[in-house]
């Protein structure tokens, strides 16, 4: 197992610098250049070519690519051309915050899409199955951006239940030690900035678990259905096992291995930053602020942020399939 | 099975009892609850005197002379003072840092009194030399706090001075320090806008000692900002907020709220959501259509800053049928201007035939008269000057919204379909923003495109001299007027206002007759506060100070 996992590893490493070729290609695609940017509509031609000389952005393509990761091993992901922020400091500040989203979101998707699939499988075509799964079609579907302020509208604005967007209070007194907002204020014991906190998190976390709330019931719906179909669950029930024993036991246990899979997709994805919502909640993590660098071209936030999110993503994918191992006896890591 | 759920039950109690020995470890170390700002110290929100102020964004920095955007302004303008500064609402300048001022009789020595007893944030004594360090770090390549290697610009600097120390066209001579307290400017050529151009919100004066200290990473997220403003920098939070306290020793008085904190939320939408649920006390940037939504609140208060910008068309001299001038005047007859500005800014502007807001009244030729929207007129000049059937015309419209075009697309949607009414086949176009403010300067430019300003000071020189004087043209071919460059240059080295009115009066003809930057509109930026929020004054300028502003 454990040589396994570092076999993966190493074939991470591929994958990694392709990703940083790609991220490296694709920024210098899109047209304008940082120095524009900084300079502002003002700016005159020549303004425009010495900054640009200044920020390295005459060199060939191949050197600046060199130049990048040579810094990248030594892991120094510069700074922030627009704010002089170094980058490391904006991913330890906005990383948890993007973790402590997408683990929100993804307990409220479990907790509430799983149950929703096998109730759906079990009464396949009742009236239950109608509803959760017109409902999950409707939760695929609804744009983000729309579904955000209509919760911000009705829970913030009209019944004034939820604060409408931001991660703390501003009366809220709460000095970040891990980043982790929840963590914090548990560790300090701090339960008026816990409250503060759950608060600001309950709506962008409906508002980002939507979708992966809806997948998961319908995934879990038809891998359920799937398995139910089996012979050995015939013969379970025909053993006279109690039903909700050969459902949750012998029919769950066997139709995780697919949700799991997309558990670990939609984590992966939800961690690399959901752009919209953490815009319109003004959550102040990660996919806002590479959003930002794309806009301002600020190379370094965009290369740096991106590589980080896309091994973030990869080492997820590698947890995913280290849990087949312990879900499913049948396959073993050699 | 039975077997495994006990180890479960096994880990969850090592789980737990590592959870309470670590909690029990922190809650003895954790300090006890601080009341911080000094305000609410029982903590609940509606005992708040601190004003949340909801900001588009993050500032990039608050450096002052390093970043145009309004964002790190307005944050800037509460830390900081400038030598001079402008009255309430309003263009005129008034005493700051500075209590008067003069010109020398050549109109090239200006000499500032400054204001005693001042002291920045950090205690250091504020006196001439500090300004002497301020200018000379923006002006001077080699200044030792300049941290020109560290990539800074200041490109401003170049933009409202001509260029630096050691430039040809630098407008700068020296700074001089005859006393503690006077500092005097030595220009290369008379400007008359000088003290206006150093009231500009960019120009705040920083602590030398806390540059010094800060080095090229003064003015970043995790640095101190240090000024002599009505508030001091507190905590800035990237992504989330800035906290700013009042500066009880303000030599203005002390401001009338106690802290000001900056709120970054980027959604116009979420802006005014939050407004709604009274979670900030007022904002900026909201767009025109939604405006009826403010008003329809009766707890928020729509508020208009006075007008400080143009939007225009721009018609290329270099593409062949716009080279001549009755076509370009066509183009201005041709387009509904009116009726356009009235259905796309919700009443919020105001359309003329002037470049400059109306904030610059003095300055403007009450006569100058509007291009008349008269199609059929447009048509027979088109057919007058060889074009009878019309010409394909490129059209670039921004990607992005400013106050001077909110929703730039449907706006060249509807240029587009006045012009077609002429026979003028319009083509429309975009680009990225950043490529679209670049690609506008290489040669021949485009064709007709959509951009706006916004005034940095209080001074026509800042909208004329940089549209229609030299070097101001590149997007538009180079296009020169001797008397248009001769004009703008005079009033830049007049004193006499009423002199430069005459002057700026005559130049404005002129460019009215060519009609290169055909004036769509000059629109009110649209503000919106809580009703209980009072004394706040938006100035035209885009960025004022909050010691006025209290909640009652």
């Amino acid at each position: 197992m454990l040589r396994y996992i570092a076999k993966r590893l190493l074939d991470l490493l591929p994958v990694i610098l392709g990703i940083t070729i790609l991220v490296f290609l694709f920024l210098k695609l899109i047209p304008g250049n940082p120095a524009i940017v900084l300079l502002g509509p003002r700016a005159t031609p020549d303004q425009i070519a010495s900054l640009s000389k200044q920020l390295g952005l005459d060199q060939p393509l191949p050197l600046q690519y060199l130049a990048f990761i040579s810094k990248l091993v030594r892991f120094d992901l510069g700074k922030s051309i627009i704010s002089g922020i170094p980058i490391w400091q904006e991913i330890k500040t906005r990383f948890p915050a993007t973790i402590e989203l997408s683990v929100a979101a993804m307990l409220i998707s479990m907790v509430l899409g799983i149950p929703a699939g096998i109730i759906a499988a079990v009464k396949k075509n009742g009236w239950v199955d109608n509803i959760a799964m017109s409902t999950s079609l409707l939760g695929v579907s609804m744009p983000v951006y729309w579904l955000g302020l209509l919760l911000i509208y009705l829970f913030a604005v009209n019944l004034h239940w939820l604060p409408p967007s931001g991660r703390l209070g501003i009366n809220v007194d709460l000095q970040p030690i891990t980043g982790f907002y929840i963590l914090d204020s548990i560790l300090t014991l701090n339960f008026r900035a816990l409250g503060d906190v759950l608060a600001h998190l309950i709506l962008p976390a409906l508002t980002v678990g939507t979708i992966p709330l809806a997948i998961l019931a319908r995934i879990t719906r038809s891998a359920m259905l799937e398995v139910l179909s089996q012979d050995y669950i015939r013969t379970a029930r025909a053993k006279g096992l109690l039903e909700r024993w050969v459902i949750m036991k012998h029919a769950l246990k066997n139709a995780l291995l697919p949700v799991v899979t997309i558990i670990g997709l939609q984590f992966g994805t939800l961690l690399s930053g959901a752009i919209l919502t953490e815009t319109i909640f003004s959550w102040p993590g990660i996919g806002s602020w590479i959003y930002n660098g794309i806009l301002t071209r600020d190379y370094p936030v965009v290369q740096g942020g991106v590589v980080f999110v896309a091994i973030v993503f990869v080492l997820i994918n590698l947890l995913v399939d280290i849990s087949y191992a312990f879900l499913d006896p049948r396959i073993q890591y050699k | 099975m039975i077997r495994r759920l006990k180890r479960w039950q096994a880990a969850l109690c090592v789980l737990v009892a590592i959870l309470t020995v670590t909690l029990s470890n922190c809650a003895q170390q954790a300090p006890t609850p601080s009341t911080e700002g000094g305000n609410s110290p029982s903590g609940s929100p509606a005992e708040s005197t601190a004003l949340v102020f909801g900001s588009p964004g993050d500032p990039k920095s608050l450096e002052p002379g390093n970043v145009e955007d309004g964002n790190s302004l307005y944050v800037q303008q509460q830390i900081y003072d400038r030598i001079v500064d402008y009255k309430d609402g309003s263009t005129e300048l008034e005493p700051a840092l500075a209590t008067e001022w003069s010109a020398s009789d050549d109109n090239l020595t200006w000499t500032f009194k400054l204001r005693e007893g001042v002291k920045f944030h950090d205690g250091t004594e504020f006196n001439a030399e500090a300004i002497k360090v301020n200018f000379e770090r923006w002006w001077d390549p080699n200044h030792p706090l300049g941290f020109r290697d560290a990539g800074k610009t200041y490109a401003i600097w170049e933009g409202l001075f001509g260029g630096y120390k050691g430039d040809e066209d630098s407008l700068l001579q020296a700074v001089n320090t005859p006393d503690e307290y006077t500092v005097e400017f030595v220009l290369k050529q008379p400007f008359a806008a000088f003290p206006a151009a150093i009231g500009s919100a960019y120009f705040g004066i920083a602590s030398p000692t806390a540059i010094e200290q800060a080095g090229a990473d003064y003015g970043i997220a995790g640095s101190q900002a240090i000024g002599t403003g009505p508030f001091k920098f507190v905590e800035w939070r990237t992504g989330d907020r800035i906290v700013l306290e009042a500066n009880p020793d303000y030599w203005n008085g002390a401001p009338k709220s106690q802290e000001v904190v900056f709120r970054f939320i980027t959604e116009p939408a979420s802006r005014l959501a939050e407004l709604r649920a009274a979670s900030i006390d007022f904002t900026v940037d909201i767009a025109p259509d939604q405006l009826s939504e403010l008003q329809s609140d009766a707890n928020l208060k729509e508020v208009r800053r006075p007008p400080f910008n143009v939007g225009y068309l721009a018609l290329n001299p270099s593409y062949e049928p716009l080279a001549k001038k009755e076509v370009r005047q066509a183009i201005a007859m041709a387009l509904n201007r009116k009726q356009i500005v009235d259905s796309f800014w919700s009443g919020l502007a105001t359309s003329d035939g002037q470049f400059m807001p109306s904030s610059l009244k003095q300055y403007q030729d009450a006569n100058l008269g509007d291009y008349e929207y008269n199609p059929d007129q447009a048509k027979q000049m088109l057919a007058d000057a060889g074009y009878p059937n019309g010409f394909p015309l490129e059209l670039w419209y921004m990607p992005v919204s400013r106050p001077y075009f909110p929703t730039p697309k449907p706006i060249a949607e509807a240029f587009a379909a006045d012009l077609q009414a002429v026979g003028i086949q319009v083509t429309l176009n975009t680009k990225d923003w950043a490529a679209y403010l670049d690609d506008r300067y290489k040669p021949p430019g485009y064709q007709a495109f959509m951009l706006g300003w916004t005034g940095d000071y209080g001074d026509p020189d800042n909208f004329m001299y940089y549209h229609f004087g030299p070097g101001g043209t590149k997007d538009l071919g180079n296009w020169e007027n001797p008397e248009v460059f001769r004009l703008l240059e005079e009033a830049r080295q007049e004193s006499e206002e009423s002199e430069r009115a005459k002057l700026y009066a005559q130049a404005e003809k002129i460019i009215f007759d060519e009609a290169l930057r055909v004036p769509i509109v000059h629109s009110e930026p649209l503000l919106a506060q809580r009703a209980n929020l009072i004394g706040w004054t938006p100035s035209p300028l885009s960025t004022e100070s909050f010691e006025t502003v209290s909640k009652s």
